[in-house]
């Protein structure tokens, strides 16, 4: 059964939620004007690796890269897949850290931290044991519930616009590549893709219909840093944390019943992320369980989830948080370049063995 | 079969961390001010919060002051003391004395911008008045239904184009902005108002440097390109109401000096007439007295180095960021500003008009 439609929902779900949050402020803070160039460049970077990823899964058809790196190997099998596994465990470990701390300073203030991780992570790991079928019908239901008020968020959000602050628009600096807060910026860019490579043979799609869930996840971008600049301006919008979230705490709606609506926005972001860490949650499990397959993959994501939330308490602060983030970066530019070009790689080796 | 009666019994229990009731305080246990007053003491803040009271007959109001070194204290202290907790969540409005905003108002701002307690959206006055006074004499007021200010800078209620409208994420901004300030409300007791307009405190890198009179506020407001609808004009000869505005900017960037030419156009009503002039006259007297206003406004805008009109965001394109920092200083001063009013005659109300 074709399942494209879950497949590129999840693709938009996972993405917007990543989008939101801390992706506007680290561009933001990468440069002073012309913020669409590395904006542009992330989107360019994404697309060409999300495109030769596919290319290369295509070359095996009805196989998720588990089976495709041990078919040439053990040293595949280590090269690529412990890197992997590595970088889900460190950005589930971020991921849940850093989004209850959103939680917290957004709107929990009172809530102690390990209820908001707990709650964080019961969930995932609840659609993680149910398996990847669960997890994306899921994303189904939880897109026709949230994803037309988002898009209604989007488009309010548009009410303290100030064209003018667009410029100016030509930066010739162009020192943010080298910058951490752009580094930090391709946790959007690069986190969300790779479950493309995994759910074959479970949930089977067209590959050439992921092309679809750009035209939703390329405006995110834009927006998510746009709306903020063009709102407060440069010079405000960097003292942000959350710059997005404050542009819609000025949306006016006098005819809104709810006074604020950032909160049922920032909640239904929040559903995206308990999808997406849900996601990488299995995905790991998975991995366990093709070196391991004694241990039932229930246990192993009892497992997962409980040292993930003990190295969640282990986090005290922001700070820490941001050091991470910093620390994880080599293991998701290795994952974000080795992974696409090797699967790409293999399938024209492969195709050659063949003929 | 045993496993899954096992988990069945369990689920029910799920209900309680699910229901998400985490160390939460019912509605009827928490305080929701409506609007707060901070005042400037010779050391740290005075904090008044007015609360509205339901009684059995009607809405009441009820003033709790609180005095001390940070905002955030007082408000704990005050909730300390009282029954229930306060929360801010709801303040509508924020009054500072006009002490505070002579001094500056960034480290109050961005304190509630830092915390989300009070939502960014509240509107911001100053009270040109002694605030002790003016709280109490709210407390007293007779048929205040506890949202008296809140009424009066709301849109559908109470506002008028005269009123200057800024928001706490506006002041905010415009500590930050290198090109925009911000105007907003002054007020003070009324004669036999509750309120009386002052007119706009003019608000410069969150500092308080200049004050401009209620007309001068609604070209404000039309500049901005804010309705100005319902404001009536007099004349010598006629008086009339603006029905309609709409603002066009066009501007220029020569020899490192700024011009700026902005087309106003107001489309007006007559309501009264003293003889009977001609539709031309009134035009012409009506374009003559909104242009002079306009030139004082920026002279005096222009001396005082705010940018409450946000001109400086039409030279973003021109000038080089680095340069764009000093747009207040360097560049503002010398702007060439050329306003231009054209006022058109909608309709002469229900009376045919006929000139001699």
């Amino acid at each position: 059964m074709d399942r494209s439609v879950q497949v590129v929902m999840m693709y938009i779900l996972t993405h917007l939620g990543l989008i939101f949050f801390l992706y506007p402020s680290n561009i933001i803070e990468s440069t002073d004007q012309g913020h669409w160039i590395p904006i542009s460049l992330g989107i360019v970077i994404h697309i060409i690796f999300v495109l030769v990823y596919l290319k290369g899964l295509s070359f095996f058809p009805r196989r998720n890269i588990i089976m495709i790196y041990s078919s040439f190997g053990k040293v595949y099998l280590i090269l690529f897949l412990l890197p992997i596994f590595l970088y889900f465990i460190s950005a589930v470990t971020i991921t849940v850290r850093a989004y209850s701390e959103i939680l917290t300073i957004i709107f929990l203030a009172n809530t102690p931290l390990w209820a908001v991780m707990a709650l964080l992570l019961f969930i995932p790991f609840f659609l993680a044991i149910q398996g990847v079928q669960a997890i994306f019908r899921t994303g189904i239901l939880v897109s026709f519930l949230f994803l037309p008020f988002l898009v209604f968020i989007l488009i309010v959000s548009f009410q303290n616009v100030d064209a003018s602050y667009i410029y100016p628009l030509w930066n010739n600096d162009f020192s943010f590549m080298t910058k951490q807060s752009y580094i930090n910026s391709f946790f959007a860019i690069s986190g969300g893709f790779l479950f493309l490579g995994f759910i074959q043979p479970e949930i089977s799609y067209k590959h050439k219909k992921i092309v679809i869930a750009f035209a939703a996840v390329v405006p995110a971008f834009i927006l998510s840093v746009y709306i903020p600049l063009l709102t407060f301006g440069k010079a405000t919008a960097e003292t942000f944390l959350f710059p997005f979230v404050l542009a819609l705490d000025t949306i006016t709606l006098s005819w809104i019943m709810f006074d604020r609506a950032t909160v049922f926005f920032l909640l239904s972001l929040i559903t995206f992320i308990m999808l997406f860490i849900s996601l990488v949650l299995w995905k790991a499990s998975i991995i366990i369980h093709h070196s391991l397959p004694s241990i039932k993959p229930v246990y192993i994501v009892v497992s997962l989830t409980f040292v993930i939330y003990i190295a969640c308490l282990l986090i005290p602060n922001w700070q820490q948080v941001q050091m991470l983030f910093k620390w994880n970066s080599v293991l998701r530019f290795y994952v974000l370049l080795t992974v696409p070009l090797s699967i790409y790689f293999l399938g024209h080796l492969s195709k050659k063995k063949v003929y | 079969m045993l496993k899954k009666m096992l988990i069945f019994s369990l689920l029910p229990f799920l209900l309680f961390p699910l229901s998400g009731c985490w160390d939460n305080r019912d509605i009827n246990h928490r305080v929701m001010p409506i609007s707060i007053g901070v005042a400037k003491m010779d050391e740290g803040y005075k904090v008044f919060l007015q609360i509205p009271e339901p009684s059995s007959e009607s809405l009441g109001t009820r003033i709790v002051t609180g005095e001390g070194e940070t905002i955030n204290q007082i408000i704990d202290n005050i909730s300390v003391n009282m029954e229930s907790a306060v929360d801010l969540l709801h303040v509508k409005v924020i009054v500072v004395d006009k002490r505070l905003a002579e001094e500056g108002l960034n480290d109050l701002i961005s304190g509630f911008i830092r915390s989300r307690d009070v939502s960014a959206k509240a509107v911001i006055a100053i009270c040109d008045d002694n605030i002790d006074q003016f709280f109490e004499s709210m407390e007293n007021a007779e048929g205040g239904e506890g949202t008296i200010l809140l009424d009066y800078f709301e849109k559908y209620s109470g506002w008028d184009p005269h009123v200057a409208l800024s928001r706490v994420w506006e002041v905010y901004r415009s500590s930050h902005s290198y090109t925009r300030d911000v105007a907003i409300p002054m007020i003070k007791r009324g004669q036999t108002t509750f309120l009386e307009i002052v007119g706009s405190a003019v608000i410069k890198n969150g500092r308080l440097v200049e004050v401009i009179s209620s007309d001068e506020t609604l070209l404000y407001n039309a500049f901005n390109n804010k309705s100005t609808r319902g404001k009536i004009e007099i004349l010598d000869d006629a008086s009339v109401m603006i029905l309609s505005n709409d603002t066009d900017y066009k501007a220029e960037f020569t020899d490192q000096t700024p011009h700026l030419q902005t087309t106003f156009n107001f489309s007006v009503m007559i309501l009264e007439t003293n003889g009977n002039p001609s539709a031309q006259d009134i035009k012409m007297n009506l374009e003559e007295l909104l242009l002079d206003r306009y030139k004082a406004l920026i002279v005096k805008l222009k001396t005082s180095e705010a940018d409450i009109l946000g001109i400086g965001q039409h030279f973003r394109k021109e000038i080089p960021r680095k340069d764009l920092k000093n747009w207040r200083s360097d560049y503002y001063p010398n702007l060439a500003f050329n306003p231009i009013i054209q006022v058109d005659i909608q309709n002469y109300g229900n009376l045919k008009h006929t000139t001699n």
